[in-house]
């Protein structure tokens, strides 16, 4: 229990100290407000657009193995902590192993499959190839 | 774990108070995680407006900030004021208060993982705020709400250099989560437990004698190979060189936290910076013994300090010394590279284990 006060009081510190420097900030600095200032940075150009455009498909596929390998670690977790307790406890080694390469195994598959379909592979849009910035020759 | 558990620093202060009870575990928390919170903030002063400086500068045969006080080192002072007081710009269209809870959330969850680190006594104060038995767990779980952050500032500044900034920093950080906790996993094996202290203890065997100086089972020692991912990974989690690409000056411009300027901006360098040290503790605590070292235990906080500023260096070195990898050669690296090795390091680490044990 007390563990957990002393980590909610430092989540708190950590929390203070951040808004504590934005509050001290906020009494020193001036406001100067003047047209153009607001703008945002796009090379000193006037940003053309919206922010919220298309981006590649890759972050995505990304994020769904992401999830798979992730919650593959969380079931490992149990198993790598109780794993030397029960050697020392006598029993064999494979009975332990097994199990654990088994659905690694399954994991690794997994992987293969999403290497060999391209999902781990960086796609590049044929519209990005087709703006790059050098001229054509001719 | 054979020894009682060392008493750790809340219960230090209240029973230095003399209060007991709910009430001296909650003053003796509140006073604990102030210092240690300070204590990072120390390194992370120190870190960015002078030793940054001064190491890039000496491996770039140049001179650094040398005006100001001895070695330049009153320069930390005036950073400190001149950032804070510089005017904050809010862009248009920002969406608010995403942009503004970004820089909270990120020097907040770097901190929060010093809750579990084992950072060594310091005369007769155990320096660990909390020693929860999933330690290992949690402080990798804290770590990871930077991401979040990262992302918020990314999407809510309204600029296409946030928007792919913060994206390639979640992609980073997903690809290169699994293979640092994998790996990390592979050190769990040899502890049996996920207990940070416990994880320092099971590291403080003689793995074998040289001209009389014991070396001690450090994982970094029993396990090179681990040691060698776990430090690329981390240097991937962290976003340092060569894998800074959610920054990438020359790319993006300074991608997440490119519309920042005054407090908020000296909150993501901040942040930044606490990562780093965590980072640092982490790799300490699982791969380089903790806080233990030569000499009496009640200096263990030196050696912690001058592990974690090893780790600093070699950042720095690494920023110096290497080229950015682009997003895709980082995606490859992670999801091909990286991940099967850490797989085959956990079953050979398991192997190995069974059979020596």
């Amino acid at each position: 229990m007390s563990d957990w006060i002393a980590i909610g009081a430092l989540a708190a510190v950590g929390l203070l100290i951040p808004i504590g420097m934005m509050t001290v900030s906020a009494l020193l600095r001036p406001s100067v407000p003047e047209t153009g200032k607001s703008t945002t940075y796009e090379s000193g150009e006037t940003p053309t657009g919206g922010t919220k455009i298309r981006f590649n498909i890759q972050y995505y596929m990304v994020a769904l193995l992401f999830v798979v390998f992730d919650i593959e670690t969380v079931l490992l977790f149990p198993w790598v902590v109780i794993y030397r307790p029960a050697i020392e406890g006598g029993i064999p080694m494979m009975d332990l192993l097994w199990p654990m390469l088994a659905f690694v195994g399954i994991l690794a598959i997994g992987l293969v499959w999403a290497w060999r379909t391209g999902a781990v592979k960086w796609t590049r849009s044929p519209r990005a190839a087709s703006r790059k910035t050098e001229r054509d020759p001719n | 774990m054979g020894t009682a558990p060392a008493q750790l620093f809340p219960e230090f202060i209240a029973e230095t108070l003399g209060i007991s009870g709910v009430p001296g575990q909650v003053v003796g928390a509140l006073i604990a995680a102030a210092v240690i919170g300070n204590i990072v903030l120390a390194f992370t002063g120190v870190a960015g407006p002078w030793a940054k400086r001064k190491i890039t500068a000496a491996f770039t045969d140049r001179i650094a900030v040398d005006r100001i006080g001895p070695f330049g080192l009153l320069i930390i002072p005036a950073a400190a004021v001149q950032l804070l007081a510089k005017e904050l710009i809010v862009p248009e269209g920002v969406d608010r208060p995403t942009w503004d809870i970004a820089p909270i959330l990120l020097p907040a969850s770097a901190l929060l993982g010093f809750a579990v680190i084992p950072m060594g006594h310091l005369g007769p104060v155990n320096l660990q705020l909390a020693d929860p038995e999933v330690g290992l767990a949690l402080v990798f779980a804290f770590a990871s709400i930077a991401s979040v952050s990262l992302v918020m500032a990314g999407y809510a500044s309204n600029n296409k250099y946030s928007m792919l900034g913060g994206l390639r920093a979640v992609a980073q950080n997903l690809a290169y989560e699994i293979p640092l906790i994998v790996t990390a996993m592979s050190v769990v094996i040899f502890a049996g437990t996920l207990q940070m202290s416990g994880i320092v203890e099971a590291q403080q065997d003689v793995l074998f004698t040289i001209a009389g100086f014991d070396i001690p089972t450090w994982y970094a020692l029993v396990n090179p190979f681990a040691f060698v991912l776990f430090l690329t990974a981390n240097m991937a989690e962290i976003g340092r060189n060569p894998f800074d690409i959610p920054e990438a000056p020359t790319e993006i411009v300074g991608g997440y936290q490119t519309e920042y300027s005054s407090a908020y901006f000296v909150l993501f360098y901040l942040g930044e910076f606490v990562h780093i040290f965590l980072g640092g503790a982490i790799l300490a605590v699982t791969f380089l013994g903790g806080a233990s070292g030569p000499g009496p235990e009640s200096i263990g906080f030196l050696w912690f300090v001058v592990k974690i500023w090893g780790f600093f260096l070699f950042t720095q070195w690494a920023r110096a010394a290497f080229p950015r990898v682009r997003i895709d050669q980082l995606i490859e690296i992670g999801w091909k590279g990286m991940l099967v090795l850490s797989f085959a390091n956990l079953v050979l680490t398991a192997v190995i284990v069974g059979v020596i044990v």
